[in-house]
């Protein structure tokens, strides 16, 4: 892993600040509610049933503030919302411990409340993964599933920590490739006609 | 276009191995870097299969070197031996009995719904004043007493927070500045939240509107 200093060698954030009359909020709210969506259910766990509420809230105040002319452009959109976003995390579970006594504890993989489409999704890399070469197979398990640090993986394998990296972005690449191809096929089938 | 430096943090942001700074770096920077948010939600996807499919590793040969330094799952499984594992089994058996158990003995709890911030619901604060619109802003506000040893919160809005404050009575008195901001044709709600002495939230009013007439 790469160290970087803040606003590193990102192609494509090129830290130009909009500003408030450049804004569409139709745009914005299609732009960035996956994003604060993301950030949220990632901060929250998807088991936490308000997850959603509070995404849509930060979205809500997003517009309000926007529209109030509190963004200013000193620093881009994104950060903006993305500062929006975490102090309404923060709050959220301020205020649950106080009922809870704990904090909602995010949920590790899978999401229970994934919905049905990625649920199918998952099946269908769990079958492409069993396709794998073993060599492949193995660095998956160790390094996702076992959740081995990568350096951990090397001293298994007997292989550098750089052979790691490289098996496995491969390994995504082959899931990714595959994914596409069984996705194409199925639109090319079609409702009703045999496949293969 | 070169690839983002920052592809690399995904893995390690989603497995949760970023400190701190790096982590809140990380999440800045794809909340303005449309092809790094892709790649993590789509990376988010496909560790999330993995994660949840141990069958597509079922293979994969779990060898126990004596030297393997594992973590995650595979920590937790080659921690115990089998006879350990009878143990902390009954153990844990025997701790769901005894928490099962327990609520028997305690009164019921306060029941909360809560789906954000300012609209958490509880049944036992009643407001008392103000509940209806009113000729002229109100000089005090009151609610029904939950005892001793209780402090409440009491929040006052118009479109957002507009006064904040603290009472250890079930009444407080409204500041001159800002009845002086309550004026005619302006309309407002309110909430209480009690809290018991060590601090624990204990109830949730309802939010009460009322309007100055004028």
């Amino acid at each position: 892993m790469t160290g970087l200093a803040k606003g590193g060698a990102c192609p494509y954030n090129t830290g130009v600040s909009e500003t408030r009359a450049e804004i569409d909020l139709d745009e914005l709210v299609l732009k960035y509610r996956p994003v604060v969506s993301f950030r949220v259910r990632k901060a929250l766990g998807g088991a936490t049933p308000d997850w959603e509420d509070v995404a849509n809230e930060v979205i809500t105040q997003v517009i309000e503030k926007v529209k109030k002319g509190e963004f200013r452009g000193e620093s881009s959109i994104g950060t903006f919302i993305y500062t929006i976003t975490s102090r309404r995390i923060v709050d959220f579970i301020r205020e649950k411990t106080k009922i809870l006594r704990h904090a909602p504890e995010p949920t590790g993989y899978p999401d229970p409340h994934e919905s049905v489409e990625s649920r199918e999704k998952a099946a269908q890399i769990a079958d492409i993964v069993k396709n794998l070469k073993p060599k492949f197979r193995e660095v998956l398990d160790l390094y996702y599933y076992q959740d081995l640090p990568r350096e951990d993986v090397a001293r298994e394998l007997g292989i550098p920590p750089r052979r790691v990296s490289e098996r496995v972005n491969y390994a995504l690449k082959l899931i990714k490739k595959n994914l596409k191809k069984r996705s194409d096929d199925s639109t090319f089938s079609g409702p009703g006609r045999l496949k293969g | 276009m070169n690839k983002c430096s920052y592809e690399g943090w995904i893995d390690e942001y989603l497995l949760n191995r970023l400190d701190d700074s790096r982590r809140k770096e990380f999440e800045e920077h794809y909340f303005n870097c449309p092809a790094c948010f892709d790649m993590l939600v789509e990376r988010d996807e496909i560790i999330g299969a993995l994660k949840g499919a141990p069958s597509a590793f079922a293979s994969e040969a779990r060898r126990a070197a004596p030297n393997r330094k594992t973590t995650g799952p595979g920590r937790v499984f080659a921690w115990l031996s089998p006879r350990q594992w009878a143990l902390a089994g009954t153990a844990a058996l025997l701790l769901a009995v005894v928490l099962a158990v327990i609520p028997r003995f305690r009164g019921p709890a306060p029941q909360f719904v809560m789906t954000g911030e300012e609209t958490v619901r509880g049944g036992s604060l009643a407001l008392i004043f103000p509940v209806a619109d009113l000729g002229a802003a109100p000089a005090e506000f009151r609610w029904k007493s939950l005892g001793e040893n209780v402090e409440y919160l009491v929040s006052i809005y118009e479109e957002g927070l507009i006064w904040k404050a603290s009472s250890k009575e079930p009444r407080i008195v409204l500041p001159e500045d800002v009845r002086a901001r309550m004026t005619a044709g302006r309309a407002f709600s309110w909430q209480v939240k009690a809290f018991s002495a060590e601090g624990t939230l204990i109830a949730v009013s309802g939010r009460a509107r009322f309007a100055i007439t004028g």
